[in-house]
C-alpha cells in the first residue's frame, strides 16, 4: 500500500493559508493568567444578554426537541423576517452566523480567476473565505479610516464578482452615509454583486445611515447581511441572514447547507424580532453610556482613538497591542489585539455595561500611566 | 526549465556496491542545479561518505536520497532506519585518537564537506539533510554615506532583482559587517534566496526612485519570524519606521506568532516592539557591544507549556515573568533511563564576526564533554561569540541545561515561538 501523503492533495491556495485559531475557553485562560474572573471584551458581544422574549424561548426549550431536525430553510423566522421587513419569504437566506452566509455567496459567484474587493482593514471573513477559497482578495487600503469607494471601483476588473462593503465598519465604526452608498452603487453600475455588511447596523442612531433593507428592492444587485449574533446577542447559537431580490437568492442557496440552522436559534431569532425597540433602546443606552465614559479617559491620556459607530471602540496604545493584551488579561481584562487587522498597537474595546468599563478603566490607566512613566 | 520538479530520488540497500551510483548520481546531477565543479565534488564526497558508513555499520540496510534544488543551494536527505546517536560522527569536533573515531571518520569528512546538516527523526527513521551552497561573487563594500531622500517615502514591496542588489550593498556600505546578515556580501545570492522565497525583502524609496532602506526577514520556523534591518540609506525621514510598519503589516495575518530581530538596527522603532535583552558581542578587535534583541508577538497570547531543566528554570520564570508571557513550566527530572551514548550538534558559523551557534539534534550521555570539544575547537579557531540554542518543546533538548552551564553558559534569552516552541539562547560567558 502506498503510504498516505495528504500534502500531495492539499491545494496550494491552502497550504499557504493559516488556519483562525480561536482563544481558548476562558477557564483555561483564567488558569493561564491567574485570574478568577474575565471580562470579555473581545468579540462585541452584547453583555446585556438577549431580549426576554428570547430568554422565555430559551428557558421554554424542551428536551424533546432536541432528536429533531431544525427546519431545513428556516420557514418559520423567514416569514417572520418578511413580515418585520415588508418582503418576501424567498428573499431571506438563513445561516450559521452571517459567516456562513459570506461563503455562500462567494461559493455561488466566483469560479477560477475571479477575484473579490474589500478593505484591507475590515472585518477578516471575507478576505479569509477568498483566499482558501483560491480566489484573489483586492484589498483596498482605507481611507480617513473608513472604505474608500473611488478606490474600490478602480479595482474593479471583468473578474471582480463582489464587492464587500462592511457598514459601519468592524472595527473602524465609519460608515457611508445614503449618498454615498447609492452614488457606489450606481457607479458599479450592476457589473458585481455588492453585499453590504450590516452587522452592526441596529446600533447606528445617525438619520444618514443607508437602510440595507431599502437599497435591495432599488439594486438588484445588493446583498445585505445581518446577524442576531451582535445587537440581539444570540452569538452562541450561531445565525444570521442575507436578504436579496428572490432570484439572486435563489442561485445562493444552490451553494448553501440546508440544516445548518438549528431549531432553538430560529425560534431565540424570531422571538428577538417581536421586542418592541425598548431592548434596542437599553442596549443604544449603554453603548454611549460607555463611550462617555472611555472617550475622555483616553483624551486625558493623550490616546488616539476611533469611536465611530457600534459597541465598539479602538485606542491606541503606547506599546504593541500583543504585549497590551497580555498586561490587560493579567487583570482579568479581554480585549481585541489589532495587528490582525492590520492597526498594529491599536486594541478593540466593546463596549458593555458601566460597572465593567469602570472595571476597565481602573486595570488601563495604571498600565498606561506606567509605560508612559508618568 | 522553471517550474518543473528537478528533485531525483534513489532507494537502495546499505552497500559498497552501490556507491560509485550514487557518486555518478550526484556528480551529474548537481551541476544541473547550478553547482560548480569543486562543490559538486564536495557533495559528492559527503554523500559518498554517508553510504559507505551505513554499508559498514548497518549493511544491507534500506537506503533512500533525495536530491532537490533550492536555487541558491541544493540538498541532499538520506533517510533510513538507525539510532540518531550513530551519528554522533557528524560533529565537527569529532576525533580520530580511537579505532572506533577512525571508522566513523567519514561522517566527519561528510560533515566538513557540506555548508550544513539537519537531522530530524520520525519514528525510528531518521532524516539526515546535507546542503551545498552554490558560490556567488563576493562584493567588497565601500565605505558610504547617507544621502538627503527627495519628498515621501514609499514601499516597493516585491523588489526587482537590481533593486536588492543595490540594497545589499549600500547596507554593507552604511553599517559594520556584523550588522548585517552574511548574505549580504553574496547579492545574487540574496536575489535567489528571495526568488526562492527562503528570505523575504522589502526596500523603501523616495519620490526620484532613490534607494531610502530595505528590510528582510525569513521564516527559521513554522511560528516565528526573524528580520533584520530596517537598514537606512537616507539621512533624514522615516524609512525605518515605515519598513518596520510594512514588515508588522505584511506578517500580521499569517501563521506567524512572533516577529524577533536577529540583527536589529538603531533604526528600529523599538516603541513597536517588546526587549528580549541583548547578546554580547566581542568584536574582532576585542572591543565588546550588545546586538540588543526585540520582539512582537503577532497575536493574542493563549499560553503554552514548555520543557525545563532546573538548572535555568529560575531564569524562565524571571524572564517570561518580565515578558509578560504565560508558560506552564514541566520540569525535567533524570531518571536515570537510559540515553542514546553520544550526542550529535549542528553548528552555524559566521566567521567574520567571530560568531558560532550549535544547535542540538541529539543528546547522549556525553553532551557535556562534546560540548567541551565545540567550545575549545571554536576557541581555537577565534570564534569568541559562541552560542547554544535550544527548542523548549521537546523535554530532550531542554534536558541538557545541566551539561550546557556547566561548560560556562549562561542563558541570556527567550526567543517566543523562536521554534516549535520558545527557544532559550545560551551564550558563552
Ligand atoms: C462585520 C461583521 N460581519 C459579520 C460577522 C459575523 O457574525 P456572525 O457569523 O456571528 O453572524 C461579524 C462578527 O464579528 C462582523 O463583525
Amino acid at each position: 500500500m502506498h503510504k498516505f501523503d495528504y500534502t500531495q492533495l492539499v491545494p496550494s491556495y491552502i497550504q499557504a493559508f493559516e488556519a483562525y485559531y480561536p482563544s481558548k475557553p476562558d477557564p483555561e485562560l483564567m488558569r493561564l493568567y491567574g485570574v478568577d474572573h474575565l471580562h470579555r471584551l473581545n468579540n462585541n458581544e452584547n453583555a446585556l444578554g438577549p431580549p426576554p422574549e428570547v430568554a422565555q424561548v430559551v428557558e421554554g426549550f424542551t428536551p424533546m426537541a432536541v432528536p429533531v431536525y431544525p427546519n431545513g430553510d428556516c420557514f418559520d423566522l423567514r416569514q417572520s423576517l418578511a413580515e418585520r421587513f415588508g418582503k418576501d419569504p424567498e428573499q431571506f437566506l438563513v445561516g450559521n452566523g452571517s459567516c456562513e452566509v459570506i461563503a455562500s455567496v462567494i461559493k455561488a459567484f466566483c469560479e477560477k480567476g475571479d477575484n473579490i474587493i474589500t478593505a484591507d482593514k475590515t472585518f477578516a471573513v471575507y478576505e479569509w473565505v477568498a483566499e482558501f477559497s483560491g480566489f484573489e482578495a483586492r484589498l483596498i487600503p482605507l481611507k480617513d479610516n473608513g472604505f474608500d469607494p473611488q478606490a474600490m471601483l478602480d479595482a474593479m476588473d471583468r473578474h471582480t464578482k463582489i464587492l464587500f462593503v462592511c457598514n459601519p465598519n468592524n472595527p473602524t465604526g465609519t460608515y457611508w452615509d445614503r449618498s454615498t452608498m447609492t452614488g457606489f452603487l450606481d457607479a458599479v453600475d450592476n457589473r458585481a454583486v455588492v453585499v453590504i455588511d450590516e452587522a452592526y447596523c441596529e446600533y447606528v442612531e445617525n438619520d444618514d445611515f443607508p437602510d440595507g433593507m431599502a437599497l435591495v428592492e432599488q439594486y438588484p444587485n445588493v446583498v445585505t447581511f445581518r446577524t442576531f449574533s451582535k445587537m440581539y446577542a444570540l452569538a452562541s447559537l450561531r445565525i444570521g441572514y442575507l436578504c436579496a431580490n428572490p432570484e439572486m437568492v435563489g442561485v445562493i442557496r444552490r451553494t448553501h447547507i440546508v440544516y445548518s440552522v438549528n431549531t432553538l436559534a430560529q425560534r431565540a431569532a424570531a422571538a428577538a424580532l417581536t421586542n418592541d425597540g425598548s431592548f434596542i433602546r437599553a442596549t443604544r443606552k449603554m453603548v454611549r453610556e460607555a463611550k462617555a465614559l472611555l472617550c475622555p479617559l483616553f483624551d486625558e491620556l493623550e490616546l488616539t482613538h476611533v469611536c465611530g459607530q457600534g459597541n465598539y471602540l479602538m485606542v491606541k496604545v503606547p506599546v504593541s497591542d500583543t504585549l497590551m493584551y497580555r498586561k490587560l488579561m493579567t487583570q482579568g481584562i479581554m480585549v481585541r489585539t489589532m495587528t490582525g487587522f492590520r492597526f498594529p498597537n491599536w486594541i478593540r474595546i466593546s463596549l458593555v455595561q458601566q460597572p465593567i468599563m469602570e472595571a476597565f478603566c481602573r486595570v488601563f490607566r495604571p498600565v498606561i500611566e506606567e509605560i508612559q512613566g508618568r | 526549465m522553471k517550474g518543473f520538479d528537478q528533485s531525483v530520488s534513489v532507494s537502495l540497500a546499505a552497500d559498497i556496491a552501490w556507491v560509485p551510483l550514487v557518486q555518478s548520481v550526484v556528480e551529474k546531477w548537481a551541476p544541473v542545479c547550478g553547482l560548480d565543479d569543486s562543490k559538486t565534488m564536495m557533495l559528492t564526497v559527503a554523500a559518498e561518505e554517508i553510504v559507505v558508513h551505513l554499508a559498514r555499520m548497518a549493511p544491507g540496510t534500506q537506503v533512500r536520497f533525495r536530491l532537490e534544488p533550492g536555487g541558491w543551494h541544493v540538498r541532499v536527505e538520506f533517510s533510513f532506519k538507525a539510532d540518531a546517536s550513530d551519528l554522533w560522527a557528524m560533529n565537527l569536533v569529532t576525533k580520530t585518537d580511537t579505532q572506533e573515531e577512525i571508522d566513523h571518520l567519514g561522517l566527519l569528512v561528510a560533515s566538513r564537506a557540506v555548508d550544513g546538516f539537519t537531522l530530524g527523526v520520525e519514528g525510528d527513521t531518521l532524516h539526515l539533510g546535507l546542503r551545498k551552497d552554490r558560490a556567488y561573487p563576493i562584493v567588497i563594500p565601500e565605505t558610504i554615506q547617507p544621502v538627503e531622500a527627495r519628498g515621501e517615502l514609499t514601499i516597493v514591496r516585491d523588489p526587482e532583482p537590481e533593486l536588492i542588489k543595490v540594497a545589499c550593498v549600500k547596507a554593507l556600505g552604511l553599517y559594520p559587517s556584523d550588522a548585517v546578515p552574511r548574505s549580504f556580501f553574496t547579492p545574487g545570492k540574496v536575489v535567489d534566496m528571495v526568488g526562492q522565497k527562503d528570505l523575504d525583502i522589502a526596500v523603501a524609496i523616495d519620490r526620484s526612485g532613490a534607494l531610502a532602506g530595505m528590510i528582510c526577514w525569513q521564516a527559521p520556523s513554522e511560528q516565528g519570524i526573524s528580520f533584520s534591518g530596517p537598514y537606512v540609506f537616507a539621512k533624514a525621514g522615516q524609512a525605518g519606521d515605515l519598513l518596520a510598519k510594512h514588515l508588522i503589516n505584511t506578517v500580521a495575518r499569517t501563521r506567524a506568532m512572533g516577529l524577533f530581530s536577529e540583527l536589529a538596527t538603531t533604526s528600529l522603532p523599538t516603541a513597536d516592539f517588546e526587549s528580549l535583552g541583548h547578546l554580547d558581542q566581542i568584536q574582532r578587535d576585542g572591543k565588546k557591544s550588545e546586538q540588543g534583541v526585540w520582539y512582537r508577538h503577532l497575536r493574542e497570547d493563549m499560553g503554552a507549556s514548555v520543557w525545563a531543566h532546573r538548572a535555568y528554570a529560575e531564569f524562565l520564570e524571571t524572564a517570561y515573568q518580565r515578558q509578560v508571557l504565560m508558560r506552564d513550566l514541566k520540569l525535567i527530572e533524570g531518571q536515570g533511563e537510559h540515553l542514546p551514548e553520544r550526542s550529535v550538534f549542528s553548528v552555524q558559523l559566521r566567521p567574520d564576526a567571530g560568531k558560532a551557534t550549535l544547535f542540538p539534534m541529539v543528546t547522549g550521555g556525553d553532551a557535556a564533554e562534546c560540548i567541551a570539544r565545540y567550545v575549545e575547537m571554536l576557541h581555537r579557531e577565534k570564534f569568541s561569540n559562541i552560542f547554544i540554542r535550544i527548542d523548549l518543546a521537546h523535554g530532550w533538548q531542554a534536558a541538557m541545561g545541566k551539561a550546557i552551564m556547566d561548560n560556562g553558559f549562561v542563558p541570556k534569552l527567550v526567543l517566543p515561538y523562536g521554534g516549535k516552541s520558545d527557544i532559550l539562547v545560551f551564550q558563552h560567558a
